[in-house]
């Protein structure tokens, strides 16, 4: 079944190559090989919330208090 | 305690962190500091030594004693936690040491080069940190520990680009002229479209042209770091990216002022040209004051086009976020391109920038944390010494070769203790400040033409001088403080995305990148030359 097999470049951190199915979802594990979040939703909601809770607190010290 | 030869990364790290926290705190390190100008955030590393160390400790030690699961703390704190402090380590020591060095070694070489290159080069956290990735991973590799840490990179640069949205305000592209606007909207809006054009023609990847478009049509590298998450660019991509547009910038410094001349280029119709067609604010600058270092107006002018140009940023963040939803799907429909798949962190950014225009940071016409207020203040004054010393220079003559204008303006320095407008005129606030504007403007000319040997004032005078420009030009604390938080968050992410940049993968991504932003970025310059030459005349200053 060697011919179904595809190469993408993920490893670890994205560096080298991986052999996988040509039916797997290889955007999907690249993703997670660039990422510790299962999705970039995920990943993009964390940013916000930390953003804005770092945001909240920098007001807090140099404005508000 | 299966677990302890695995963490030993991890504590020999956070040790380092530990042991550099308290010999900076010691004292022993102030007055290397003190020659690499960083003595102002010796509490800043005495505190993230001590903190980012002790949570090394503290997961090593936790490490040591449970089994590795799958749980959340697992995945997002104690696997990526040795990575994460390698490359915090790595941030710490490029700013604290790296970058003050090559800052002292620029500023030896300006005598010999006529420019400062860390500012020319960008030389700064952005291209040290990615340098630094990539160096590791292409000699030593990734160490094994570091790897799920790594991955945190793009995640922590997102934070960055969403605290890039506090530095920016609306108010302030709206007060400036709607004519920079209009031309310079017409160049930024036109090479982003004529790039994603020629990556169309020239078969690049959309993630490559992407984050290309916004490189070449906005602000250089603020705005390919902003742009790469967005059009999900890869590492080498963004790399590449900066790498073009910085060589670009830099033949432009060059080239521009030489052809300015040639065409006999009016001072304001130069800093029209230059700050529409050089990307890199830094460049922008050099150019300007190459072209003319004795009018301040070709300066003034330069950086407002520049301002302007930056400020499009939110609006091509959205545009190519559009666009790119669109373009990697088959057929979406409106929802789907807008609401799905719209990255969410851009909202972030977006959110930002509302809240700085509507003045939550700081006054809404600043940029960058930057305001000037003429507003009458004890804090704007100059001292009674530099008072003295501006009298007397007036009453003994001292002060000879200036123009009416600025002769007025220093007689209203004296007068006023300070810049600001006419008293009696404070409450139409419009008028007031246009007033404190242009004394602003006349003193600030003064001090050029005093650089220039073109005219002759004492030292002390023009001292006080330079203190009564620097007392009008406040910094906003939050913004600064945000600002500090982006350049870590940004230094951290850069330096992980460098570590996933191969040689493999630089050689795969090929020169193309590099033809399309020299066609794209020569066409700009090229249009702007014409469109400048054909309109602008002289006064663009409101």
């Amino acid at each position: 079944m060697s011919e179904d097999k595809i190469k993408i470049e993920t490893g670890d951190a994205g560096k080298g190559e991986s052999e996988i199915s040509r039916d797997a979802n290889t955007e999907e594990l690249e993703e997670r090989a660039l990422s510790v979040f299962a999705s970039e939703r995920n990943e993009d909601l964390t940013a916000l919330i930390l953003s804005l809770i770092t945001t909240f607190l920098v007001l807090l010290f140099t404005k508000w208090l | 305690m299966a677990q302890t030869q695995d963490n030993k990364p991890l504590f020999i790290i956070s040790g380092l962190m530990i042991l550099y926290a308290v010999i900076a705190s010691s004292g022993i390190l102030h007055p290397l500091m003190k020659y690499l100008h960083t003595a102002k955030t010796a509490d800043l590393q005495v505190t993230m030594g001590f903190i980012a160390g002790g949570i090394g400790i503290l997961g090593a030690l936790v490490n040591s004693v449970r089994k590795p699961g799958t749980t959340i703390i697992d995945r997002f704190v104690l696997q990526p936690l040795p990575g994460i402090l390698l490359i915090l380590l790595m941030a710490m020591a490029i700013r604290w040491y790296v970058e003050p060095v090559v800052k002292l070694i620029s500023h030896s070489l300006q005598p010999v080069l006529g420019f400062k290159i860390y500012k020319v080069l960008n030389l700064n956290y952005v291209i040290l940190g990615l340098l630094a990735g990539v160096i590791l991973t292409n000699t030593y590799g990734i160490p094994k520990f570091a790897q799920a840490g790594v991955k945190c990179a793009r995640f922590v640069l997102k934070m960055g680009v969403i605290m890039l949205g506090a530095r920016y305000s609306f108010a302030e592209l709206a007060k400036l002229g709607t004519y920079s606007i209009f031309l310079v909207g017409f160049f930024v809006l036109g090479t982003v479209f004529f790039v994603l054009w020629l990556g169309g023609i020239f078969r690049q990847p959309k993630t490559m042209t992407g984050v290309l478009s916004a490189g070449m049509g906005v602000c250089g590298v603020s705005a390919t770091v902003a742009v790469a998450p967005v059009v999900k660019a890869k590492s080498e991509e963004m790399a590449y990216t900066i790498g073009t547009i910085l060589s670009f910038g830099i033949i432009c410094m060059f080239v521009f002022p030489t052809i300015g001349h040639l065409a006999g280029m009016n001072a304001v119709q130069f800093g029209a040209w230059a700050g529409t067609g050089i990307l890199n604010s830094a460049q922008v600058a050099a150019a300007a004051l190459a072209f003319n270092a004795v009018d301040i107006k070709t300066l003034k002018v330069a950086e407002i086009f520049n301002i302007t140009r930056v400020l499009f940023l939110p609006i091509i963040v959205l545009v190519l976020a559009t666009w790119f939803g669109k373009e990697s799907g088959k057929k979406l429909t409106f929802k789907e391109v807008v609401i799905d798949k719209f990255p969410i962190f851009i909202l972030g950014f977006l959110l930002l920038f509302a809240m700085s225009s509507m003045g939550l940071f700081s006054p809404p016409t600043h940029y960058k944390g930057k305001f000037i207020d003429f507003s009458y203040n004890e804090r704007s004054q100059v001292t009674e010494k530099e008072w003295e010393t501006l009298k007397a220079a007036l009453e003994t003559g001292a002060i000879k070769g200036l123009t009416p204008e600025q002769m007025e303006a220093v007689r209203d320095l004296v007068a006023q203790r300070q810049i600001a407008g006419n008293y009696e005129d404070r409450n139409d606030k419009k008028l007031f400040y246009h007033q404190g504007e242009q004394r602003m403007f006349q003193l600030e000319s003064i001090l050029a033409a005093a650089k220039a040997k073109t005219v002759e004032i004492p030292k002390d005078v023009k001292a006080a001088i330079k203190h009564a420009v620097k007392q009008v030009h406040k910094k906003s604390k939050t913004v600064t403080t945000l600002t500090d938080c982006m350049i870590w968050f940004f230094a951290f992410g850069l330096i992980g995305l460098g570590m996933q940049i191969t040689k493999k993968a630089i050689m795969q991504a090929g020169g193309w990148p590099l033809v399309i932003g020299v066609i794209s970025g020569t066409t700009k310059a090229v249009l702007s030359f014409v469109v400048v030459l054909w309109l602008v005349k002289d006064v663009v200053l409101k």
